[in-house]
């Protein structure tokens, strides 16, 4: 144990009484007192030390929690955010997915589109130039006069050629330019 | 009253709630807090090589974040290599049996599990402290 003598002790009471300011922290469980008076300081000095800690230990202890729940709601965020991540990610791939379905249904509808268009045109080609020739045959064989079938037969022909590729480069160029799309 | 205490812990504000609580509880008049083993291990090395008072009583956190040890090869270390004759033991949050059966093997005396509620325990730990001094008291789990 610690004995200061009476002249300190009188002077630590003094700074007391003056200013307010007393002893601190373990120390003073340390220090034997020579006087009633500066024995009552010591536990004066004590029990505020003592208030003092308990304040700074609540304090400490709200500060912990707070913390905890800090970091508690910091790890939700973060779970939160992979999820939304998560979510985005699928979202855009079902996006991409979709995206591609009609790309791939557009051009299966174009396909469509374009094969009845030929076939129509190709129909319409044979039955025109069955029906040209026909007509030309029947004149020839009944003797009649062919001079204006004979030139519509061979226009009729040119023109269903040209028509013909025509179509065919119509669609040559359909096909080139959805490749170059992808 | 303990001699002296070592708290090995990487939490700072638990650093003061212990302070505070030893204090209150008059548990020791000399504390001293470091915040990883490798601190730990230095002040026990160099009281090692100067011949200086060890602390008489360690108490290691399970989890010490950025050290080269866990609390439980602090606790082996300090038994085994530094500590002759300190009271040593975990203090955390965790109450894992398996980890306490580790820290047994360690040497581990006891086992405080923090929470916001400590002084109860450090009360009934500071009954036990003198079981402990001597090594006649077994391995206790403070929760």
């Amino acid at each position: 144990m610690l004995e200061l003598g009476k002249d300190i002790e009188e002077k630590l009471l003094k700074i007391y009484a003056d200013n307010g300011v007393m002893l601190e922290g373990n120390i003073i469980k340390l220090i034997k007192p020579e006087t009633s008076d500066f024995a009552e300081y010591l536990k004066t000095a004590s029990d505020k030390d003592k208030e003092n800690r308990r304040k700074r230990l609540e304090i400490t202890k709200q500060i912990q929690s707070q913390n905890r729940d800090l970091i508690a709601a910091q790890e939700q965020n973060m779970s939160l955010m992979d999820e939304l991540r998560g979510a985005l990610k699928k979202a855009e791939d079902a996006k991409n997915n979709a995206e591609n379905d009609l790309d791939i249904l557009q051009k299966k509808t174009q396909f469509e589109l374009i094969g009845s268009i030929i076939k129509v045109a190709l129909w319409i080609i044979i039955g025109v130039g069955i029906i040209t020739s026909l007509l030309y045959f029947i004149a020839l064989m009944t003797n009649k006069d062919t001079k204006i079938l004979e030139s519509a037969w061979s226009n009729m022909f040119g023109i269903l050629l040209t028509n013909s590729f025509s179509i065919i480069g119509t669609i040559m160029g359909v096909k080139y330019a959805s490749k170059e799309d992808k | 009253m303990i001699d002296s205490i070592l708290l090995v812990d990487d939490e700072n504000l638990f650093h003061l709630v212990f302070e505070d609580a030893c204090s209150l509880l008059d548990i020791t008049l000399s504390l001293k807090s470091v915040s990883s083993t490798d601190e730990a291990e230095k002040i026990f090395i160099e009281r090692f090589k100067n011949k200086d008072k060890k602390p008489e009583c360690v108490f290691v956190d399970l989890n010490i974040i950025g050290s080269k040890y866990d609390g439980i090869e602090m606790v082996r270390k300090i038994n085994f290599e530094y500590g002759n004759g300190c009271v040593v033991g975990i203090i955390s949050s965790s109450s894992d049996t398996e980890e306490q059966a580790k820290a047994i093997a360690a040497g581990a005396q006891f086992w405080i599990v923090k929470s916001d509620d400590i002084e109860p325990r450090l009360e009934e730990f500071r009954k036990d402290f003198d079981g402990y001094r001597t090594r006649k008291a077994p391995f206790k789990v403070y929760k």
